[in-house]
């Protein structure tokens, strides 16, 4: 049985336990045996307008391995223009046993924004399971007092933005912590307002995609065949930290960690938090992700056949240090962070940062005797990506080494509770090797439902 | 002398002689400094608590959820009294409090005549919704009958009061509240101040002692 469903069996075994009322009210946490089980489902339904985006790329592609009649290979806007479409299903399971022990499973059916890293991914992903002892303050709450925590499993990095406000990604969350690792984080509180926290994982594959919604196609089993011509299209890709996959128990493990201090108020509403941290591990030589035939870590960034490596490429080491700031107040919300990466050679910087306003609607209309329109939430995000290394002359992905920057405009609007809309627009331009700029934007709609 | 009794009888059974206190209440703001921004000194509340305490009777008072607000947002009640929480809403409320002895949690109820609490302590009960964290009401249980509200200049009286020593307090949802000692008859007009401390809606968890959850959130469990 493989790793993934080995985690999908753990909480599908959860799953065997009677449901709890979403509005039953909650009963005093006492320590017990017996856990407290909640169950939810989320769905996500689009409306997305990509703009349509091809630039030629210089490596000399067989023409067997190209669309016929093409005889130039290209980085191409993922499955460009309009389209209705469902992106996930996802099943979340908590359990807890007081606040000293609980345990978190999250599964994607469809999977199709999520995909890791191909269309010919999987369909179905456990994106988290985890079990934690002790207890892990969110970021800009206090912690209730000293203590510590650890948490094991498949879990977010622990610099990742966990409270989004739009539902496209940064190019620094996409390029960096997006996905989910495997490992252990032990956390400890140092009294309620300093933190550390420590990592020891697997790593996530370094491997490429495009930073839009939809991933693209790079390695699929069809372009095996000749004259391939997938339906999504490459994308115009950028080097990202892919989701792991499978527990490899042989490789360097990436140590990381971080120190970091908050300050709140005691309901949990305002707050500050500033975290500092990083991250080390070795490169594989190369690493297997279902759905491409491509490798990832050193495979990738040698190119196809070892035939066209970064020029600076050196060592296997990668590395990244960087920093996070939260703050809210009232219904604001500020998240941003830096990142300063080092990919065997390959240095590389990011900066994001997103501001939201929540702003509570008076009660106007209900539904079902809940609030029919519940809230609006405008939001902005820049996101920016400064490589700072060349590509190869041949390379058969020239915008790997380009400088990206992102501005996500957007709005959310909530309906019912567990159900709200976000319209949003992404302005994505780079830079080309040659200085000229080009954009990839793309238009993007949510419905989503969480039960 | 005989004729002097039905007389003293009668004065007996007149009320005692009805003193006043008046004052006039200032907000300000942290540190003294102005007079405190977007607080409303309607809200405060001033009462006496005679030395020689005198209970009202209770009663019955309610307290209503309207358009994700209580109404009124201040109530004094003596102890002893029950309060019910009507829902006028279109949605669902729960009304709770975790103040101590006056605890409670009426559940989820949908609109309707609403649900009923005792309240047999004194103190300040401080009403939350589970559902809504901007919904705060409070409840003074009093032993004293002798409440005033200022009006919007901050002037208030307080009337019927008997002679004698007291305890005069001053309490605004935004403020520590401040007592003082107090001898009835007063010619000079009180001035008390209070320092406005806290925001409107004040910092509060759940009826479970967790955060309300108004982040987009599914990875912090």
């Amino acid at each position: 049985m493989t790793y993934r469903w080995g985690c999908a069996v753990l909480v599908m075994l959860c799953l065997g336990v009677p449901l709890r009322a979403q509005e039953e009210a909650p009963e005093e946490e006492e320590p017990s045996l017996k856990p407290k089980l909640e169950f939810a489902f989320e769905a996500k339904a689009h409306y997305r307008d990509s703009d349509l985006n091809r630039f030629a790329v210089p490596f000399r592609f067989d023409p067997i391995m190209l669309p016929r009649d093409q005889s130039q290979g290209f980085e191409e806007t993922v499955n460009a223009g309009s389209h209705l479409e469902i992106s996930t299903v996802t099943l979340l399971v908590d359990a807890t046993w007081g606040d000293g022990l609980a345990a978190h499973g999250k599964i994607d059916f469809i999977d199709l924004y999520d995909r890791n890293p191909t269309s010919s991914d999987g369909k179905t992903d456990v994106d988290e399971a985890w079990v934690r002892f002790g207890i892990e303050p969110a970021p800009a709450t206090l912690a209730p007092r000293g203590g510590a925590y650890l948490k094991i499993g498949k879990m977010p990095k622990l610099e990742r933005q966990d409270d989004r406000h739009l539902e496209s990604y940064g190019l620094v969350s996409a390029a960096f912590n997006r996905f989910e690792d495997t490992g252990a984080e032990l956390g400890l509180n140092l009294g309620r307002h300093v933190y550390v926290k420590a990592t020891a994982t697997q790593g996530n594959p370094v491997f490429l995609r495009d930073p839009n919604a939809l991933a693209g196609d790079n390695g699929t089993p069809a372009m095996r065949q000749p004259f391939p011509d997938p339906e999504l299209k490459s994308g115009i890709v950028i080097l990202y930290d892919a989701e792991v996959e499978d527990l490899d128990v042989d490789g360097d493990l990436e140590l990381g960690g971080g120190v970091g201090v908050r300050f709140a108020d005691e309901g949990g509403v305002n707050g500050v938090d500033f975290l500092a941290w990083g991250y080390r591990r070795n490169l594989a030589e190369t690493v297997e992700l279902e759905g491409t035939f491509y490798g990832g870590d050193l495979d990738l960034l040698n190119g196809p056949g070892n035939a066209t490596p970064f020029p600076a490429l050196r060592g296997d080491e990668k590395r990244e240090a960087g920093a996070n700031v939260w703050v809210y107040f009232g219904g604001l919300s500020f998240f941003g962070q830096f990142v300063d990466q080092e990919i065997a050679g390959l240095p590389r910087t990011g900066l994001e940062a997103e501001v939201a306003w929540r702003f509570e609607l008076p009660l106007w209309l209900s539904i079902g005797d809940r609030q029919l329109f519940t809230f609006v939430a405008p939001a902005a995000r820049y996101s920016e990506l400064d490589n700072d290394f060349r590509n190869h002359p041949n390379t058969p992905a020239p915008s790997l080494a380009w400088d990206w920057k992102k501005l996500d405009a957007g709005l959310r609007v909530g309906i019912i509770p567990g159900a709200d809309l976000t319209v949003e627009y992404a302005d994505h331009e780079f830079i080309l090797g040659n200085g000229a700029k080009r954009d990839n934007n793309e238009f993007l709609t949510t419905f989503r439902w969480r039960v | 002398m005989r004729r002097l009794v039905p007389v003293l009888m009668l004065l007996l059974a007149l009320p005692a002689a009805a003193e006043e206190l008046r004052g006039r209440l200032q907000l300000v703001g942290k540190g003294g400094k102005g007079p405190a921004g977007g607080s409303d000194v309607r809200q405060a509340l001033v009462w006496f608590e005679p030395a020689a305490p005198k209970p009202a009777s209770p009663s019955t008072f309610v307290m209503t959820t309207r358009g994700k607000q209580f109404e009124p947002r201040t109530l004094t009640i003596p102890v002893g009294s029950r309060v019910r929480f009507p829902n006028e809403d279109v949605i669902l409320h729960n009304v709770f409090s975790v103040s101590g002895e006056n605890s409670f949690d009426l559940g989820l109820y949908r609109r309707g005549k609403g649900k009923e609490q005792k309240f047999d302590r004194p103190g300040l009960v401080r009403v939350f919704c589970n559902v809504h964290h901007s919904m705060v009401g409070y409840i003074l249980v009093l032993q004293s009958p002798y409440v005033a509200t200022p009006d919007a200049e901050g002037r208030f009286v307080l009337t019927g009061l008997p002679r004698g020593p007291g305890r005069l307090t001053v309490w605004h949802e935004q403020a520590e509240p401040a007592g003082m000692d107090v001898q009835v008859p007063r010619a000079e007009p009180l001035a008390p101040r209070l320092e406005i401390v806290r925001p409107r809606i004040p910092p509060h968890l759940n009826k479970t002692g967790k955060a309300y959850s108004t982040r987009d959130n599914y990875n912090q469990r």
